[in-house]
């Protein structure tokens, strides 16, 4: 596709290319050190996960007493409306994002092909190239690391949840009545934290690999440098292309994240095309249950109209156009702009005749005022 | 001001200014979670406003007319003499300020483009755009309600 590579990767890609030669394949910790800021990406062979549910439980022990308990009573938001989301009393929901629980697996059992298919699908934040959440953050809350990693600065964040908004797959989760908004105004501005995966950042900052990485009995994610991930991910996907008799070219209907959103840091590699997986979770999502089993997720009591309760904090795997594709577009404008305006100015373009050459009634009134 | 100045582009470009900088403030401040909020994207016809990605779109269309038309003027006074212009900032202060939206504004717009940069340089930069955003609105609305002490504003302020 035209966009199979955003900016970005392009910029980045040559870097990258040329450190690679250095790193010559190895992986974490010693990739990361000696890739001094390049961009760490994750491959998962879907074929592999089992299931067990080990990642969720090493991320949840090691990260969710990092996120702060509510301050009690929260603030009331002003105008009464505004949702607050509380799921500090149901930390153990593990079946679907929460702020509290940044990973969950999402178990499929469809058919393909005549066969019956069981599919267990890790799902975290995809910590894309370029990624919406944070370039939309109006506070600079929303970070994107030199190493790529995406996250949101806890002590930044007011909790809008324009991140939430602006990610095609509503990652970051709020946890309202935690956070520095509580110190400003905090019934007129601000609602609490966002909370995602940070891909381990304060242990990939050690040179360690991410808890999930680790813990996987199949290893069923490995993680690198991006140039290098994206031929695993090819390589990987052409096997899984010819094994399910379709033709090795037609690999990329295999991967998903390589055009997401413009391209992400996570590949994912399914034995089956993407096309049926994503039909399979949506199937899942309209007959399931809501997330932790019971009411409607998040404690907002005032909530409005929310998603059908069975996709809320659970991302599906359609294909997702570029977000910040208009904007990227929209830079040659800006670009443009300034520049005709020069070329406007230089040939006295709307602007030439001097006043004395001028009849009076030429430039009524207009010689004063304005904003400022 | 002299008998022998003139407006360059005229009643237009005075126009095309104000629209500029109001969409730019307009949808500036559609950038922060408020419009939903604050009911205005309650309002029939304005459900567009909760939109972040439309709302970016027309802050980039407006900065775009802004830069084009301050590359206009900055070109043109190297040309011509006696030009009196009917639009822009009149204080060292409104250009300071505009000077810092635009310099925070095209870094922010680079770092959109998937440059990047550091983050504790985008807070910076975050809240440069931010807090002289809010300063020029409020000497632009100060300006508008009690003008300089030049008295001629007939027909351009309507
Ligand atoms: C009168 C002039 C302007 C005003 C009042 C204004 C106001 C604002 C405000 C209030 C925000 C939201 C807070 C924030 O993200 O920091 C914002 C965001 C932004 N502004 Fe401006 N701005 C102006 C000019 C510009 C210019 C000239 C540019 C580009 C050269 C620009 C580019 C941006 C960008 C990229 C954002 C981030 C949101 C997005 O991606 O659309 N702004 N602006
Ligand atoms: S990714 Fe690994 S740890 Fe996680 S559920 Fe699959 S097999 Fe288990
Ligand atoms: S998946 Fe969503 S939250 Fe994660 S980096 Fe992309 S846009 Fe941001
Ligand atoms: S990378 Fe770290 S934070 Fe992200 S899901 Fe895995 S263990 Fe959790």
């Amino acid at each position: 596709m035209a966009n199979a590579i955003s900016r970005r990767n392009f910029l980045r890609g040559g870097l990258a290319a040329a450190a690679g030669v250095a790193a010559s394949g190895v992986v974490l910790p010693q990739a990361v050190k000696a890739a001094g800021g390049q961009e760490l990406c994750t491959v998962l062979d879907l074929s592999k996960c089992i299931g067990c549910e080990a990642c969720v439980d090493s991320c949840r022990e090691t990260w969710q007493d990092t996120v702060p308990d509510p301050v009690s009573p929260m603030p009331k938001p002003f105008p009464a409306r505004v949702p607050t989301q509380d799921w500090s009393k149901r930390k153990d929901v593990s079946d679907r994002l929460t702020p509290y629980n940044f990973l969950y697996v999402e178990h499929l059992d469809f058919e393909h092909k005549g066969q019956a298919v069981e599919l267990h699908v890790p799902r975290r934040c995809m910590h894309c190239v370029n990624p919406p959440c944070t370039n939309l953050c109006p506070f600079g809350a929303g970070r994107v690391e030199k190493n790529g990693i995406v996250n949101i600065d806890p002590d930044v964040c007011l909790g809008g949840a324009k991140c939430k908004q602006a990610c095609p797959w509503h990652i970051p989760q709020r946890q309202s009545g935690v956070g520095v908004y509580l110190d400003i105004m905090p019934s007129y501005a601000g609602n609490g934290v966002m909370f995602k995966c940070h891909r381990c950042l304060p242990l990939v900052r050690e040179g360690k690999q991410p808890q999930c990485v680790q813990v996987c009995p199949e290893q069923v994610q490995s993680i690198g440098l991006r140039p290098q991930m994206l031929s695993q991910a090819e390589a990987m996907a052409r096997q899984k292309a010819a094994a399910d008799g379709a033709d090795p070219n037609k690999w990329r209907d295999y991967v998903y994240g390589l055009e997401e959103n413009g391209g992400t840091n996570t590949l994912y590699v399914s034995p089956v095309p993407f096309s049926v997986v994503s039909a399979a979770i949506d199937q899942a999502h309209a007959s399931a249950a809501p997330g932790g089993g019971k009411g409607k997720g998040a404690a907002g009591k005032q909530g409005g109209k929310r998603r059908k309760a069975g996709f809320a904090g659970r991302p599906p795997m359609r294909p997702v156009a570029n977000s910040m594709e208009s904007a990227e577009n929209l830079t040659t404008a800006l670009v443009l702009a300034p520049l005709a305006g020069l070329a406007a100015g230089f040939t006295r373009l709307f602007g030439k005749k001097p006043p004395s050459e001028q009849p009076p009634q030429e430039q009524p009134s207009s010689e004063q005022g304005g904003q400022s | 001001m002299s008998a022998m100045s003139y407006s360059p582009g005229g009643r237009v470009a005075h126009w095309f200014y104000g629209i500029a900088v109001g969409f730019a403030l307009f949808s500036g401040f559609g950038q922060m979670p408020i419009f939903k909020r604050y009911y205005l994207a309650d309002i029939p016809g304005l459900g567009w406003t909760a939109n972040y990605y439309a709302t970016s779109d027309i802050h980039y269309l407006a900065a775009a007319l802004l830069l084009g038309m301050l590359a206009w003027r900055l070109a043109l006074d190297t040309r011509t003499t006696g030009a009196a212009w009917s639009w822009g900032p009149r204080t060292w202060w409104g250009w300071t300020l505009l000077g810092l939206l635009m310099i925070s504004g095209a870094a922010k717009v680079l770092r959109n483009a998937g440059v990047f940069l550091p983050p504790p340089l985008i807070m910076v930069l975050d809240f440069t755009h931010l807090g002289s955003a809010m300063a020029f609105m409020f000497t632009g609305l100060a300006a508008l309600v009690k003008p300089k002490p030049k008295p001629n504003l007939r027909g351009l302020v309507s």
